[in-house]
């Protein structure tokens, strides 16, 4: 189910570098600025990928974790883990 | 009239650009030597316009206004805003072809197709990055198709055969004499941002391989719309092959090279269509 404000926010993110910067030095703060429900905050603040990735298009979720700094192969493990070889998350 | 001279296929990914100089030197070769042969043969043609079909990456729309199909009908467009192809391919503007690509959006209309329309856009590196490894002139004006490939739902692939024969309707009503190339970019299989990500289905690729190259468009349409839903997402990419192949007249292409590239995510395939007469 695509949530629409994670979505923003990841749109954003991609597409306004001071506000990249901003978030990695302050996620909360720029967080309130989005109508984000309190249990998917919490996953963004954890880089839960299990619990984010039901939410937003594939590709905005991999943009997102490149601004979030975390390396593609440790990001590509984490999907692995979720549930490796049985089917998509998004399309 | 404008006449169709050109119809070519090439992969691209983010990775192509971001790792081109420090990838495996074979690796690279081969990538380059597909990108070459395209480069070679779209030279050849001597085209006065190429009309690029291509998806956006979240770089022109999001979900509060996607469109189907954009066509771009500026005087020019945005190069890659993505830090990544800035370095390898640092054109901020792109020469667009106003006239054409108004007229196609203008015969689009008259035969009940509704695209979006952009007077400029940013050409990420979906276009970007065949371009800079085509080694596109840089005053050839790009006439850009955005197919929506990334969000479902999308465009039945039916309706992007309908798409590729509306585009050569366009280029052959066109009054001035134009020699016009068409490029579709994107694909083979590849999974990004899913649990399978990495993952390259030789076996769709293969058999995509053999329904283009056969050309039947209804063998082709039913396959596709069958197994997309199957492989990795970024396998719909294959849209923009589906509308290069059938405004080629679905007459089969020449493979010129595929290969599994899990360096950089893809399966990545390069053709040129066999460009048939307009019956």
């Amino acid at each position: 189910m695509t949530d629409y404000w994670v979505s923003k926010l990841f749109f954003d993110l991609q597409h306004d570098r001071k506000l990249a910067a901003e978030y990695r030095a302050n996620m909360p703060a720029v967080l309130e600025r989005y109508a984000i429900k309190p249990e998917i905050r919490k996953a963004l603040i954890e880089d839960d990928v299990g619990k984010i990735a039901p939410l937003v298009n594939a590709y905005l979720l991999r943009f997102y974790f490149q601004i979030r700094g975390i390396p593609e192969s440790e990001f590509i493990a984490r999907l692995h883990a979720l549930q490796a070889g049985k089917g998509k998350v998004d399309g | 009239m404008a006449n169709l001279v050109g119809a070519f296929a090439a992969s691209h990914g983010p990775i192509i650009a971001r790792d081109w100089e420090t990838m495996a030197k074979d690796h690279r070769n081969r990538l380059a030597a597909g990108f070459d042969e395209i480069g070679r043969r779209l030279k050849a043609c001597r085209p006065d316009l190429l009309v690029v079909i291509s998806p956006d990456h979240w770089v022109n729309f999001f979900i509060s206004n996607l469109p189907a199909v954009c066509i771009g009908i500026g005087e020019e467009h945005d190069g890659p805003p993505e830090p990544f192809m800035q370095k390898v391919f640092p054109r901020e503007r792109l020469k667009g072809h106003t006239a054409f690509g108004r007229h196609l959006l203008e015969t689009a209309l008259e035969h009940d197709f509704e695209p979006a329309l952009s007077h400029r856009l940013k050409l990420d590196h979906g276009t970007c990055i065949p371009l800079w490894r085509i080694g596109v002139d840089t005053e050839l004006p790009i006439v850009p198709i955005i197919v929506n490939d990334l969000e479902e739902p999308m465009p039945s692939i039916r309706r992007c055969l309908a798409w590729g024969r509306l585009l050569r309707q366009a280029i052959e009503s066109y009054p001035e004499p134009l020699r016009v190339a068409v490029l579709g970019t994107g694909g083979l299989s590849h999974s990004i941002g899913e649990p399978t990500m990495g993952w390259i289905d030789e076996e769709f690729d293969h058999a995509c391989i053999r329904h283009f190259t056969d050309g039947e468009e209804a063998r082709l349409a039913a396959f596709l719309t069958e197994a997309l839903p199957r492989t990795g997402n970024g396998a719909h990419e294959i849209r923009d092959w589906v509308v290069a192949h059938a405004a080629a007249g679905s007459k089969g292409f020449e493979l010129i090279d595929y290969f599994p590239s899990p360096q950089t995510l893809v399966g990545a395939g390069f053709a040129a269509w066999r460009v048939a007469a307009t019956p």
